[in-house]
């Protein structure tokens, strides 16, 4: 009952968020019922969560939308009303005349569907196109912004008054790889790896915090071509001072505690 | 001073539950087949859900289409409103979420090009534990102060709940795309929302 509490008590958030996945969802459900904590937990969080759609900037509709949502729902009139028949009347015959002009307007109308059809699914193709081009951009626009706001918080780990120094020295099973961390308190990390080996399929190097208590991840690392690489860690604020800082070899994805060889490690030393 | 606070909470929460109640009347009216019903309720909240429907979307002729489809579904489904799950707002948003991300998912191209699979993985409904109706009023008129807050996170609680919320991906998914320890996400997204929170209930100095 604890074990499955420290553990499923983390999907609370995705829970109230509604993003847990089917099985997720079921396991976290079938706890919440005899778990007042949780159930605590997870109202708080509904309440932060319905929140959410009222952050977003507000745009006013255009006004066409109000017309057409009214008027796809206005009573419908009734379709037993008195009908008139049209008959054509008898003996009334066209001439040659009206019938050739009724060809006439025929074929024009037919062409110019025709050649509307054609403009229509061009601008539908430069439709689909521009919207493939947004839906990119943004992706590119959270990446950009992932990257200013990594750059910005790793300036200021190199201002931080508390800013400590770790070098990181390569073990038995990467000799020649050398690290760097610059490490603050209340800003993060910053660290930078040389010569560190190619990573085997499903594998990632992750980078630990190793404190008093216990080592805590960092992060992630793939090293570029060279093996080397430059990253910044946002660490949780109430960590423990570092004792040292390590490099594990791990399953892609990570870990929530090391498990493979270590590649590199160090202690503080002052800047 | 006191009585001042008290004066302001209890303003708020008036002013809440009368839209609220407004919104009610306009719905039972809709449930008749009176479409003006219908236009009180788009002139209420039309806005919100189109501006919810562009964040998610970044679109505007799609986030028009899933407002149509949100008062669609609020015209048929009027009856079956149940103010005991949240409220008219609430429910409005919630749809306008689901329908704007199932969209959202059914365009998204991989990098690679290849159009993504169905995950599987199917935007839950809004959970029915105990919704505090008045609370949720009352983070309507605060979504400043939470746009203020969320702003405030720490980038990786912030951006893990922006993901979850507005592009409906799951902790797994999220981790990837911000190559963090699942784990981390976890904790992340905890700490983020319980933060939003406190946010919501300070009382206004």
């Amino acid at each position: 009952m604890n074990a499955a509490h420290d553990e499923l008590k983390h999907d609370a958030a995705a829970y109230a968020l509604g993003v847990l996945e089917p099985a997720e969802r079921a396991a976290f459900e079938a706890h919440l019922g005899s778990c007042a904590e949780c159930a605590a937990d997870v109202r708080q969080m509904r309440l932060a969560a319905s929140a959410l759609p009222h952050t977003v900037p507000q745009l006013s509709p255009p006004s066409h939308l109000r017309e057409r949502i009214l008027s796809a729902h206005q009573p419908r009139p009734s379709i037993d009303g008195p009908r008139r028949v049209v008959t054509p009347e008898k003996g009334a015959r066209l001439s040659w005349l009206q019938i050739a002009a009724m060809l006439v307007i025929g074929a024009g109308v037919f062409f110019y569907a025709q050649r509307m059809q054609t403009r229509v699914s061009n601008l539908e193709a430069q439709l689909r196109q521009a919207q493939t081009l947004v839906a990119a951009a943004e992706r590119q626009t959270l990446e950009a912004r992932n990257v200013a706001v990594r750059a910005q918080s790793a300036m200021g780990v190199f201002a931080a008054p508390d800013v400590a120094r770790i070098d990181l020295a390569g073990q038995a099973a990467a000799q020649t790889a050398r690290a760097r961390a610059l490490w603050s308190r209340a800003r993060g990390m910053v660290f930078t790896v040389s010569n560190l080996p190619a990573l085997p399929p499903g594998r990632v190097y992750q980078v630990w915090v190793v404190t008093a208590q216990a080592p805590v991840s960092a992060g992630l690392l793939t090293p570029d071509a060279s093996g080397g690489g430059s990253v910044y860690f946002e660490t949780p604020v109430d960590i423990l001072p570092p004792v040292a800082v390590a490099v594990t070899l791990e399953p892609a994805g990570g870990v929530p505690a090391p498990t493979g060889a270590m590649y590199l490690v160090g202690k503080p030393s002052p800047l | 001073m006191v009585i001042w606070l008290f004066a302001a909470v209890v303003g708020f929460q008036g002013r809440s539950s009368d839209s609220q109640a407004e919104d009610q009347r306009s719905l039972q009216r809709a449930a008749s087949g009176d479409s003006g019903g219908l236009a009180a309720l788009y002139d209420r909240h039309g806005r919100g859900v189109y501006s919810l429907a562009i964040r998610i979307l970044g679109d505007e002729g799609d986030a028009e289409e899933v407002t149509q489809d949100v008062f669609a579904q609020a015209w048929r489904r009027a009856a079956q409103y149940d103010e005991s799950r949240g409220t008219v707002a609430a429910w409005l948003l919630v749809m306008a979420r689901t329908r704007a991300i199932d969209r959202f998912r059914a365009r998204r191209v991989r990098p690679e090009g290849r159009l993504q699979e169905d995950d599987g993985l199917t935007l839950q409904q809004l959970p029915a534990t105990n919704p505090d109706v008045a609370s949720e009023m009352m983070a309507a008129e605060r979504g400043q102060r939470v746009r203020r807050a969320l702003d405030g996170l720490p980038f990786l609680q912030r951006v893990a709940i922006e993901l979850a919320y507005f592009e409906g991906l799951s902790q797994r998914e999220i981790a990837e795309r911000l190559e963090q320890p699942l784990g981390t996400v976890k904790t992340r997204m905890r700490l983020g929302l319980l933060k939003l929170r406190d946010a919501l209930v300070e009382v206004q100095p």
